[in-house]
């Protein structure tokens, strides 16, 4: 929080006044909204079918990212099941969709509050220990949750709790909300709801959450000491990051229509995991980078008929990277790459003209 | 429900699988009591040993002894070579950030495996699974009681090694303080290794067992780690016995629940279901010797 809103804290409650922003923060929210709009606006035109669809995955992989980001760099709680929780989100969003006929909003929220509830009672348990026996359980959970959804499929219109028939002539779609029929529009309706979780975090970020989940990552035992409920806190986390994967299943339900329980390989998580700490835990711009890591160049792989694993093989060296030299990921790193980099350009530019620039970055 | 008849030859199958999670439960809690490092890597070194030996019988012409040998000693080879280069300076990151690290590592053979052996099923028998004999009715192959037979030597080995040599006694002082350890002239270094060497080739053998017990498929091998991890997870990271009752338990019940249709489907969440029944009793147990502190 800004300085100036430290000094009124003492007389008056503060829970109401909506934030104040200085300066640069209401350039950067100026700038990110221009970037908003160009994405919602500018963008679709230019790309063909293919790419607004893997554009619309990028966004709700970073919604799945944002959860994750929120854990590890907030809380310092690691999960290795989010693409699990992911693959919840959407069988409870296609299991809502078919039994109620929810608007397709409500859907959203209802598959996110059931995540939420589910992955709470799940992590409740490990939350109370160390940070590796969550890790431990929610990978285990990745492995059952795969099992069971093998087992029982994903709903498609069948009747009963489970809701799976099968059919030869075709099983019903998880359809797409009436206004966002289309791709392009879909990618739009998308990418405002992915912004809406963002800036949901954004306030948990700023507020008493984010301020008690900095105490905690910081000492756990100061945090305690200071009066911060840190199992509440840590549960917190985890309830908003599951939240925001169920809420991106709900999105990835109605993208695809009908749901395979293939499409959320235990081994994604993994892969979730190294592209969020590639991407920066510190910042939510991380989680972009990590939806674009994710989905984006793969598909760009695929098209220019490169396998897709050699992918694995830099994402798993970007894990062992991240953790030895550069801790906050992308999202931190390439603008002060790149500053620095302009700056040795300018310099060089500036002091002498006509002579070679050697770049040189880092 | 199903007759005892039904069961019998699951049993089999049961503490065969439960000791091969119980010889990998073994080999990540040692690693981890030395080094601090929970090696998730540990299936994917497996799965990566037994392809390899794969493909040096298939299409190199090797005998399957050397080729088997082969797979162990590259189990040791791969993580002596990472913990030689990770483990001294991530060795005082937090364990999490540890374990994280060595998500990397599997990561990279995953990639690897997927690149040059995505494109069908294989098989490898060991010449151990055509023989055998019978038990009340049973068939049981050697692969099966090379399985149980070496998870309990591995577990006794190991426990009189941590217990009566030098090395195993630096070991747990290890456990107990890495800095006090090292001050007391314990060369660091060299025991670390030794633990990365030999939970290594417990990797590599444990990979083997279990191609030919369950299949040999990269992404299977890799995330069976998760049955020994359950098992590990209920021995606190800490205790070797509990570790090997506790896989062997979660191969038995996996195996055991077969017979029974109605949720034979769902056998493979046994780790997941019976890890979390132990987190419960552990966070009761944690909180109640917590439950001073206020609110």
């Amino acid at each position: 929080m800004s300085a100036a809103g430290a000094t009124t804290t003492r007389s008056a409650p503060r829970r109401l006044r909506l934030p104040r922003l200085d300066a640069g923060e209401r350039v950067r929210a100026v700038v990110i909204l221009a970037l908003l709009l160009f994405v919602l606006f500018g963008l679709p035109p230019l790309l063909s079918g293919y790419w607004i669809s893997t554009s619309t995955q990028v966004a709700y992989y970073s919604l799945v990212a944002l959860g994750l980001g929120i854990l590890m760099g907030r809380t310092g709680l690691v999960s290795l099941g989010q693409i699990a929780l992911l693959a919840l989100g959407a069988w409870v969003a296609a299991r809502l969709f078919f039994a109620t006929g929810l608007p397709f909003p409500l859907v959203l929220l209802g598959a996110g509050l059931i995540t939420m509830v589910l992955g709470v009672l799940i992590g409740l348990p490990a939350l109370r220990l160390s940070g590796l026996y969550l890790a431990l359980i929610t990978l285990m959970l990745a492995g059952a949750i795969t099992v069971a959804l093998t087992a029982t499929n994903f709903p498609n219109g069948g009747g009963g709790f489970l809701g799976h028939v099968e059919t030869d002539r075709g099983a019903a779609d998880v359809r797409r909300p009436l206004i966002a029929h289309g791709d392009t529009a879909f990618f739009r309706y998308t990418v405002v709801v992915v912004a809406v979780m963002f800036l949901i975090a954004l306030v948990h970020v700023r507020a008493k959450p984010g301020r008690a989940w900095a105490a905690i990552r910081q000492s756990e035992s100061a945090a305690l000491a200071a009066g911060v409920n840190v199992t509440l806190y840590k549960m917190w986390a985890f309830a908003l990051a599951s939240f925001l994967t169920g809420v991106a299943g709900g999105l990835l339900a109605a993208d695809s229509g009908q749901l395979f329980i293939t499409s959320f390989p235990t081994s994604d998580s993994i892969t979730l995991l190294a592209v969020v700490l590639m991407g920066g835990i510190y910042s939510l711009w991380g989680a972009v980078v990590a939806g674009i890591l994710m989905k984006l160049l793969p598909a760009m792989l695929n098209n220019w008929g490169v396998a897709a694993d050699w992918l694995t093989i830099v994402f798993g060296a970007g894990v062992l990277q991240v953790i030895l030299t550069a801790p906050r990921g992308i999202a931190y790193q390439f603008p002060r790459d790149m500053a620095r980099l302009g700056r040795l350009i300018y310099g060089l530019v500036g002091r002498a003209r006509g002579t070679p620039v050697r770049e040189r970055a880092g | 429900m199903p007759s005892w008849e039904d069961f019998k030859p699951f049993i089999v199958t049961g503490l065969a699988l439960g000791g091969v999670y119980a010889l990998s439960g073994v080999g990540m809690v040692v690693l981890y009591r030395a080094t601090g490092v929970l090696n998730l890597a540990f299936g994917a070194v497996g799965a990566m040993g037994a392809l390899l030996a794969w493909q040096l019988i298939n299409h190199n012409g090797w005998a399957e002894g050397p080729a088997f040998l082969f797979c162990i000693l590259f189990g040791g080879a791969v993580t002596l070579l990472y913990g030689a280069i990770f483990g001294p300076p991530l060795s005082s990151r937090d364990p999490l950030i540890k374990a994280v690290a060595t998500l990397g590592l599997a990561l990279i053979l995953l990639g690897v495996m997927d690149l040059i052996w995505s494109d069908k099923a294989r098989s490898m028998i060991l010449p151990t699974s055509n023989n055998g004999f019978e038990v009340s009715n049973v068939f049981v192959n050697w692969t099966e009681v090379i399985a149980m037979g070496f998870a309990i030597a591995v577990m006794t080995v190991t426990a009189l090694f941590l217990r009566f040599t030098k090395t195993g006694t630096a070991m747990r002082a290890l456990a107990n303080d890495r800095e006090i350890t090292a001050t007391l002239g314990v060369p660091v270094r060299r025991v670390e290794a030794a633990a990365w060497l030999g939970s290594g080739l417990l990797s590599g053998a444990a990979g083997l067992l279990l191609s030919n017990l369950v299949g040999l498929d990269a992404t299977t091998l890799t995330f069976l780690v998760i049955s020994s991890l359950a098992a590990t997870l209920i021995g606190r990271l800490r205790s070797i016995t509990v570790t090997f009752i506790a896989a062997i338990v979660i191969g038995l019940v996996n195996a055991l629940v077969t017979p029974i249709l109605s949720i034979s489907q769902y056998r493979d969440m046994t780790p997941f279901v019976l890890a979390t029944i132990a987190l419960l009793v552990l966070s009761g147990r944690r909180g109640s010797a917590l439950s001073g502190r206020a609110g």
